[in-house]
């Protein structure tokens, strides 16, 4: 059953079914945690969090088209939280993130499987993460990330680029390291 | 708009989404057309972002994710209508609402050390990671101390019984929580947590209560400036006995 249908079914009643919401959800929060923490454990914990804040919250909640971000923006805040570091990050521009934006070959990314690929996105810096994570795994507007993220428009971009800049280059230091001496994980 | 601006904007490009509506992003796109070399780089760029973005979605999800998450807001972590807060609010409500107050009844919320309590159980239901394997409770106590859990604790006598395996320092809200994890020896296992009673603002009583959560039972109580919570797969009265 779709969010919306089962929200219309009984629009009076004031909440969302929660099983409807963790049947939608569950699978892209937990990529999305996965991304941040890269454990699996810890993306669990922060999915569950996340969905018991909606038992004691999110029925406040009227509007079913909200729900997504409501839910990717208390697991990001979950996540802050953890890591002790709600902190504004400092607003950065772009220019000068594409002097040196290393080439990467598609073979580069076609050669990871997704385990392999998450662990790289979690070597990003943490500020620029969350941004290049919502990137990729939801087709979330930049707009839209930056509600996620509470950062303004520009910042998504600055962070997507720079994140995207160093994703690559961590890529890239995997293919010329030696086979015995890649990452254990 | 040249080269390099036209690069700079079309990073944050995703194909197969509504990215090209943006108009910056579709000037981007038209400087493509008439240079030879961006529209190189532009295609090795997009068959990077869609080959991310694949990867990232296949990223495989635990198979008992979402059984558990369904499970875990069906907890009752105390019997409600055993609290005082609850009665309560129950006579003002009843004052204030009459015959109505069932009406607007909304089950109540969880609370601080309830969500401590359904994380620690969590991590012992889906995968628990011992730090040290011991039997030695005096090495798991010098491991506890030195990850800054908790390590003069109290063992309750009947768990003395039993064969330590290990344990480890886990963390709820960055307040370190030693486990030590317990062999029934009938292929159960049990867990003890325990951390600070000053990580919560409502810490349990000092007489157990038992709480029903996923696939297992917990019992919790207070005692000194500790909190305990023993969690095992089993109903309350073989669980009781460990106290």
């Amino acid at each position: 059953m779709a969010l919306q249908d089962s929200y219309k079914q009984d629009p009076g009643r004031g909440d969302l079914d929660f099983d409807v919401i963790v049947d939608q959800f569950y699978a892209p929060l937990f990529r999305f945690a996965m991304s941040l923490t890269r454990a699996e454990d810890e993306a669990a914990d922060l999915v569950q969090e996340t969905f018991l804040t909606w038992a004691e919250k999110g029925r406040q909640l009227r509007d079913p088209a909200r729900v997504k971000a409501w839910l990717f923006t208390t697991l990001h805040r979950a996540f802050l939280r953890v890591r002790r570091r709600i902190v504004r990050f400092p607003e950065v521009e772009i220019v000068d993130t594409m002097d040196d934006l290393p080439r990467v070959e598609v073979d580069h990314v076609t050669r990871l499987d997704a385990l392999e690929a998450v662990a790289m996105l979690s070597r990003v810096d943490e500020q620029y993460r969350g941004a290049l994570a919502l990137f990729y795994l939801e087709d979330y507007s930049y707009q839209e990330i930056g509600e996620v993220l509470d950062v303004p428009l520009g910042t998504v971009k600055s962070r997507i680029a720079r994140g995207l800049n160093q994703l690559r280059r961590i890529m890239l230091r995997r293919d010329e390291t030696p086979p015995s001496g890649k990452e254990a994980q | 708009m040249n080269r390099e601006d036209a690069k700079r904007t079309l990073l944050c490009y995703r194909p197969g989404t509504a990215d090209a509506s943006d108009p910056e992003i579709a000037e981007a796109i038209a400087v493509c057309e008439t240079d030879g070399e961006l529209r190189e780089w532009f295609a090795d760029h997009c068959a990077f972002q869609a080959e991310m973005r694949k990867k990232l979605r296949s990223v495989p999800v635990p198979g008992n994710l979402k059984a558990h998450l369904k499970a875990s807001v069906r907890i009752v972590p105390v019997p409600m209508w055993r609290r005082p807060h609850v009665w309560q609010a129950a006579a003002a409500a009843l004052l204030i609402f009459g015959g109505v107050a069932g009406l607007l009844w909304k089950p109540a919320t969880l609370d601080q050390f309830a969500k401590y309590q359904l994380r620690m159980v969590g991590s012992a239901v889906r995968e628990y990671r011992m730090d040290v394997v011991t039997g030695d409770m005096a090495a798991l106590r010098r491991h506890l101390a030195g990850g800054g859990a908790p390590a003069d604790y109290e063992v309750p006598a009947s768990l003395k019984s039993l064969q330590l395996t290990g344990g480890g320092v886990l963390r709820w809200r960055n307040h370190p929580v030693g486990m030590a994890c317990f062999d029934r020896g009938d292929r159960q296992m049990l867990f003890l947590f325990v951390t600070r009673r000053s990580a919560f603002k409502d810490p349990p009583a000092e007489k157990p209560q038992v709480s029903r959560m996923a696939d297992m039972l917990s019992v919790s109580w207070s005692a000194g400036d500790k909190c305990y919570t023993l969690a095992g797969p089993e109903d309350s009265q073989v669980l009781r006995k460990y106290l």
